[in-house]
């Protein structure tokens, strides 16, 4: 064990790194890697560690990144790669077939806006693309969060009850290049945490013919399967939570991350570093007197629709805090969200910190007020604070 | 209630399907009415099965099911008449139904509806829509359902041009006027419930299990009405041999399992390989298919070598418990096949011969620098080996030959060609000319005969070849042979004139003589220039003599104008007709054969007909044989079906001789034949399947196998889909599409 | 028109004398299980069916793990989990196969596994939207087999054009016919100077044989051309195939070659530069029916292509 100073680009590599490493007595570790900012760091952390049995690819897109990837997974070897924004959805094809195949991928995504006009910095939208890829995706707040989840990503996916790949997504910069400390298990823990790979569907030299033809009932069956291995999640990610205290002797987060929800009548629904911020306007109203409570939504996919309509039961006003839009509609979270809420209350929607605006606790504080204030439900209200 | 009507279409990938439900729906639109139509898309491709719906009605049409219950059905091929292909048609509903079967033949299972055929695969298949394995139906098909419903051939016409048919319209009109139909024959059952489930059940396999893939068992075998099979053709060389030697086996078993087996498959139709591969003018070669591409195949050089290196007649006979007793007349080539055919069939067969030895021309008329002796004798006594016995130095009177005809159970006349044609031109009776033929018989068995000064021959055929050579053996200073047509017509062989010519020999062409001067004895030849004119019955160009002459002085002529059949052994009464004798009317048991019945006059016309006549014999007598016969050239396999691009060219093996200036003064044989056997590998086997693999590795489906009980392949037809590229790729022509 | 410079090459051994392909077909020396096993929803006569197979034998004695994209060759195989292959066969993203199978082929050199990693895919596939992947494969020198059945057309979406369509073809896309010539695919490939890049010719099973063997043999990044009939999209009849492969190639059409490490090329084929054969080429496939092309436009470009090959070669320019 020991304490590092990274970034979590840096976390997320070095998570990798050692999950990697675990699988030399599998079949090895590598895949695709291609640079985008603000992602290119971790590759590059990659580029720069030593594998006794591993290797990755330096690809000419995030396309055959994740063919590479796909390729690795197949043979039974442990794969990561990471992207962002516009690369994400360059490569949303594979990502999807990645899925599809039930390959146990997984993947640090850093959330950047998309565009063009360029900008590289954090907004929610790129991942939110890949909500129906069939990917696990996981949202983190910080620098340790992302290392964890890195780690806990691939026992999940390549639990036989799940064989989904896992989105590991952190904030561009806020995140990425922030450096904290961050700390590290020794391999031999992460050995005992990520056993060697055997993929059951691994491509031998056995005749057998991965994708060809599915007729309608054919992709109804595996529609099915892979919306059944989505909800085994819920009996497995406590089970791999379990596992990991065990293990490195600290906690794994809940998919669902309340604060001060207890007698909270005022709920701030967001997700990733959001919820530090919406934490602080959380004390400063509870200090005034205000019962605000806040929830971050750690994991997206499966969407914890139990946890949070549990969380929510009862909470006259609920603010979803969504840092991407769907245009057209309103924010994600906001439209996914407000389906577990059942009884009469403000259910506002507040569409904040898009193309990076620093989103600071002040924003939530208005929000606090604003939703204090509203005795209906209003449109998305998209608040520009850049 | 609105008038409606659901079309469903089973047809093929590539037959149509899809456009037959367009043009319905097409002429219905046409005529007023509300029309859908759409596929049901599959992966599938050329031959798999699809399905094309087509909705009609008076009203705006809102439904995009697919139809499962339909009042017509269209089957586009009688192979798709699978189990639930009638699914759902209503009661008394209409199948139209694309078959060559007779509608009469059509069983039970069409009985509660109304039924109609129409042949339309042939129609298309005659106006040429689609490839050949896969014939295009839809538009054909869709004129007979339009006699059915009573759309107007106008209307559907129109149809076609609108949709840019036009030209398949033709084959519409003859569907139109040619599709049967009969109606329902028993009452409608009534209609059973939820045929089609709402619901699916059945377990697939998750992507995430350690699969293995099982085969598709996908039967596209059915997916085309053509099929590849293996037929043996006719080589030409086998067309070509008048003796009805197996060639082309006789090659290729000599490729593949050396001259033992090969000299067998000879044995099977001669006695006298080495003869024949000394002195046969080769018509095989005529017709090997090799010859305009690159050389014939030397195959008489190849029967030499087999011979020579192996024993080719059969040792070994099949015992009959009463043979019959079989005398044959002539000890010549035609002889000798008749007695071994008789022979080799467990008869007795007695030769009777007027010289001291069996072989007739092969011993008094071919020298023995083309033919050495003990390749007759080898032969010869090989027949004898066999239980022929030989009567010789006698030659028979017809009250002998009757004799004979009440002795034996039957009589062969084999005396060949005794007749000779002489000249009727001045001076013919001078001293110093004399028939060639008479040359040869002494010199071949007196010996020590002397020529000398100049030496004329007349004549283009392998007499004249033979006597000129002779004669320059027996000391004539020069020989010249004066011959009336061109070289091209020359029935000598080729080889026999080049090495004639090699040896020293002149070659006049067309000129003819018209006159010998000399006091006693000849001294001079005048000889007319001559023309060729318009073919005559046997094909080749008549002569036509000029009136420019030149003179030659010679000291010897030898005639070689050809021989004819004598026929005065016959006694008063017997007459022969064809290969038979009879007397008043009535067939005798004596038969000719060779030269005498034919007179083709080479040694493998004799063979052949020698063979033939002894069949003819055991028919005669009541035995279950089919005597040979000679097959139609014109079934032979030509070169145009080979697929030259498998052969490399290479150029023929070539015989060794003796050089010119050493043979021609000596009687030792000038040809020593082939170095070896591999000759054979230039066989192109025309017609006759070798095991090549080409059909095997080219056919795409991989479902071509080696048989291991005989040497041949079969084709799995439950996967075939008759592309048909086996049969063009074959090299050889050993395969054929057959129409199912 | 063009005169050939040298004398044919030596032929291998006459049809007559050893049987194809050496008589090793479904013998103890062939694959017990071929790659392609009856039962492909492959139109009959189709070219890819046929490379197939070629494939499968001269990989009799290696083990494979194929990938193939989106195109006629993973609709082949038939529905699930059913399928027509006997190896292990990979579906990728139409974009995807050089990607993939770089996966793979890292994966299986990194465990010392024998396996040989075969691409296999259209001209699509090739040419078009895998062209990047494929390309940088190359560039990485990626130990992969990479194999283009090139039927010149987007035949699994029903015939539109690809960049691999001849002048003169007609498509769904070009309904009057393709007025560019088709792509230099094995120049462009031999310029990424990967160990061995040839093209293949299916009338010619010695020297495709001889091709698949080497080409599965070395190691680093291999690509073979194979134009590969197709009746349906071609217009012309199933039994014809190869015998359209033998016109292309002894026009000229259809140049066979192969490049070593980029620099050593060799010409394997000669051709006559038949104008009968070109001809008939045209005449036999009802693609170039509704063309107007002049052949005098193809032989000029036939020329010119070969007069830059023979510069390649090595062996002096063609006489025009």
């Amino acid at each position: 064990m020991s304490i590092q100073f990274l970034s979590a680009n840096h976390a997320a590599g070095a998570a990798a790194t050692l999950a990697g490493r675990a699988n030399r007595t599998g079949r090895g570790f590598g895949g695709g890697i291609y640079p985008i900012t603000p992602q290119s760091e971790c590759i590059e952390y990659l580029c720069n560690q030593e594998f006794e049995k591993g290797h990755f690819v330096r690809v000419e897109s995030e396309h055959s990144a994740m063919g590479v990837c796909m390729g690795f997974a197949f043979s039974g070897a442990r794969t990561f790669t990471a992207s962002s924004s516009n690369g994400l959805a360059y490569m949303t094809e594979n990502v999807i077939a990645a899925a599809l195949y039930r390959l146990p991928v997984v993947m640090m995504a850093v959330n950047r806006t998309l565009g063009p006009p360029w900008n590289i910095w954090v907004d929610h939208g790129d991942t939110l693309l890949l909500r129906d890829a069939g990917w696990t995706q996981f949202y983190c707040e910080d620098n340790q969060e992302v290392f964890d989840s890195i780690l806990a990503g691939y026992r999940l996916a390549e639990d036989p009850r799940i064989l989904i790949p896992c989105l590991v997504c952190q904030d561009a910069f806020v995140l990425s290049h922030t450096m904290m400390n961050t700390e590290i298990p020794d391999q031999e823990l992460v050995d005992r945490f990520l056993p060697a790979l055997d993929l059951p569907h691994r491509i031998t030299d056995r005749a057998v013919t991965v994708g060809g033809l599915d007729f309608p009932h054919e992709t109804e069956a595996h529609r099915v399967q892979h919306a059944q291995a989505m909800d085994r999640v819920w009996e497995v990610y406590p089970e791999v939570q379990a596992e990991f205290a065990a293990v490195f002797g600290r906690p794994l987060a809940d998919p669902v991350v309340p604060y001060r929800m207890e007698d909270a009548r005022i709920v701030l629904v967001s997700m990733g570093t959001t919820a530090a911020t919406v934490r602080a306007a959380v004390d400063e109203a509870r200090a005034k007197g205000i019962p605000a409570g806040s929830l971050r939504v750690r994991m997206f996919r499966p969407f914890p629709e139990r946890i949070l309509g549990e969380y929510l039961a009862g909470r006259p006003r609920i603010a979803i805090l969504d840092r991407d839009i769907s245009l057209g509609h309103g924010g994600v979270l906001w439209s996914e969200t407000r389906g577990t809420v059942r009884h009469d209350c403000v259910l506002q929607n507040y569409v904040i910190g898009l193309g990076g605006g620093d989103i600071r606790p002040q924003h939530a504080a208005e929000i606090i007020a604003d939703i204090g204030k509203r005795d209906r439900i209003g449109e998305p209200m998209i608040m520009e604070i850049g | 209630m609105a008038q409606s009507l659901e079309i469903r279409v089973h047809g093929r990938g590539g037959q149509g399907g899809v456009t037959c439900a367009k043009i319905l729906a097409a002429a219905y639109a046409r005529l007023g009415r509300h029309a859908q139509t759409f596929g049901d898309y599959a992966g599938e491709r050329s031959g798999a099965p699809v399905r094309a719906y087509t909705r009609v009605s008076d009203q705006p049409i809102t439904n995009r099911n697919k139809v499962y219950d339909p009042e017509h059905l269209l089957v586009l091929d009688d192979s798709l008449l699978g189990e639930d292909t009638l699914d759902g048609l209503v009661p008394g509903g209409t199948l139209l139904l694309n078959t060559a079967a007779p509608l009469d033949s059509l069983g039970e299972r069409y009985d509660r509806c109304r039924l109609a055929t129409v042949d339309a695969t042939e129609i298309a298949r005659r106006h040429k829509i689609g490839t050949r394995s896969v014939v295009i139906v839809n538009t054909t098909i869709a004129g007979a359902y339009a006699r059915l419903f009573g759309i107007a051939l106008r209307t559907l016409e129109e149809t076609y041009e609108e949709l840019g048919l036009a030209s398949n319209f033709p084959a519409a009109r003859e569907a139109y006027e040619s599709v049967v139909e009969r109606p329902p024959r028993l009452a409608p059952a009534p209609r059973p419930d939820g045929k089609v489930p709402l619901f699916n059940t059945v377990f697939v396999e998750p992507l995430t299990a350690h699969l293995e893939s099982p085969p598709t068992g996908l039967r596209t075998g059915s997916w085309s009405t053509q099929r590849p099979v293996y037929a043996e053709k006719l080589a030409p060389c086998n067309a070509w041999c008048p003796a009805g030697n197996d060639v082309v086996g006789f090659l290729q078993t000599l490729r593949r399992e050396g001259e033992a087996a090969a000299a067998a498959v000879l044995g099977r139709s001669t006695p006298l390989a080495g003869v024949c591969g000394r002195v046969c003018p080769a018509p095989c070669m005529e017709g090997c298919n090799r010859r305009e591409y690159d050389g014939s195949v030397h195959i008489r050089g190849l029967e030499r070598w087999i011979s020579d290196h192996t024993p080719v007649a059969v040792r070994t006979v099949v015992r009959q418990v009463a043979p019959f007793r079989v005398a044959i007349v002539g000890g010549g080539p035609a002889g000798i096949a008749a007695a071994y055919e008789l022979a080799k069939a467990g008869h007795a067969a007695t030769i009777f011969e007027g010289e001291k030895e069996l072989g007739g021309v092969l011993r008094t008329g071919i020298p023995a620098y083309r033919l050495a002796r003990e390749v007759v004798d080898r032969e010869i006594g090989d027949v004898l080996s066999l239980g022929v016995e030989a009567r010789c130095g006698e030659f028979l009177d017809p009250a002998r030959l009757e004799a004979l005809a009440a002795e034996f159970d039957a009589v062969v006349l084999a005396t060949g060609l005794q007749r000779l044609t002489g000249l009727r031109v001045p001076g013919a009776e001078l001293a110093g000319i004399e028939q060639g033929i008479r040359f040869l018989h002494r010199v071949n068995l007196e010996g020590g005969v002397r020529m000398d000064g100049h030496v004329v021959v007349l004549g283009g055929g392998n007499t004249a070849m033979d006597c000129a050579r002779s004669a320059l053996r027996a000391g004539a200073d020069r020989v010249t042979i004066a011959y009336r047509r061109t070289r091209l017509e020359m029935p000598a062989i080729r080889e026999e004139v080049e090495e004639a010519e090699h040896e020293g020999v002149r070659l006049l062409m067309q000129r003819q003589p018209i006159a010998f001067h000399g006091e006693g004895r000849v001294r001079e030849i005048v000889l007319a220039e001559v023309t060729m004119g318009e073919p005559d019955e046997s094909g080749r160009r008549r002569p036509v003599v000029t009136d420019a002459t030149s003179r030659f002085e010679c000291d010897h002529v030898l005639l070689a104008l050809g021989q004819g059949a004598q026929l005065g052994i016959l006694p008063d009464g017997w007459e022969l007709r064809g290969e038979r004798v009879h007397r008043g009317g009535t067939p005798l048991a004596v038969f000719a054969a060779g030269d005498l019945a034919t007179g083709d006059g080479t040694v493998t016309h004799a063979v052949g007909n020698g063979r033939r006549v002894a069949g003819l014999v055991l028919q005669a007598l009541g035995e279950d044989v089919e005597p040979f016969a000679r097959p139609d050239r014109r079934h032979a396999v030509p070169i145009t079906n080979l697929r030259l691009d498998h052969f490399p060219r290479a150029a023929p093996a070539q015989e060794t001789c003796e050089p010119a200036a050493d043979r021609r003064t000596r009687f030792a044989e000038v040809n020593h034949g082939l170095p070896d056997g591999s000759e054979a590998d230039r066989c192109f086997s025309c017609g006759h399947c070798t095991r090549c693999d080409t059909c095997l590795v080219y056919c795409p489906e991989g479902i071509i196998r080696r048989r291991t009980a005989d040497s041949g392949y079969e084709i799995d037809y439950t996967y075939c889909k008759g592309c048909g590229l086996c049969v063009e790729e074959c090299p050889r022509e050993a395969m054929t599409m057959t129409t199912l | 028109m063009l005169e050939p410079t040298r004398e044919r090459p030596a032929r291998t051994a006459p049809v007559g004398e050893i049987p194809a392909l050496g008589g090793m077909v479904q013998t103890a020396a062939d694959r017990p299980e071929p790659i392609l096993r009856p039962g492909s929803t492959n139109c009959g006569g189709c070219g890819m069916s046929i490379v197939w197979n070629l494939l499968s034998h001269a990989s009799a004695a290696v083990k494979v793990q194929i990938v193939i994209p989106a195109c006629c060759g993973i609709v082949s195989p038939g529905k699930f989990p059913f399928s027509a292959y006997g190896a292990p066969v990979i579906s990728s993203t139409f974009a995807s196969t050089a990607a993939v199978a770089t996966g793979l082929a890292q994966v299986a050199n990194m465990n010392g596994d024998p396996t040989r990693v075969v691409c296999f895919a259209g001209d699509g596939g090739t040419y078009d939207i895998g062209m990047a992947t494929l390309s940088a494969a190359a560039e990485r020198n990626e130990d992969l087999l990479y194999i283009c059945y090139d039927n010149e057309i987007y035949g699994n979406t029903g015939g539109q054009r690809s960049s691999a369509t001849p002048m003169g073809a007609s498509t769904t896309t070009t309904p009057d016919g393709e007025t560019l010539p088709k792509k230099d695919i094995l120049s462009i490939m031999a310029a990424h100077r990967v160990p061995y890049a040839a093209s293949v010719s299916l009338a010619h099973l010695d020297d495709t044989m001889r091709k698949l063997r080497y080409a599965l043999d070395r190691r680093g990044f291999r690509f073979l051309h194979v134009l590969s009939p197709c009746p349906t999209g071609w217009k012309s009849e199933p039994a014809e195939g190869i015998d359209l492969i033998r016109y292309a190639i002894r026009s000229g059409l259809y140049p066979i070659f192969e490049v070593f490490d980029g620099f050593r090329t060799v010409v394997n084929l000669e051709p006559d530069f038949d104008d009968e054969a070109l001809e008939k080429y045209f005449a036999a496939q009802g693609r170039f029916r509704k063309s107007t092309l002049k052949l005098e436009a193809v032989r000029e470009e036939i020329r010119r292509y070969w007069e830059i090959l023979r510069s390649r070669t090595g062996l002096g320019t063609v006489a025009g």
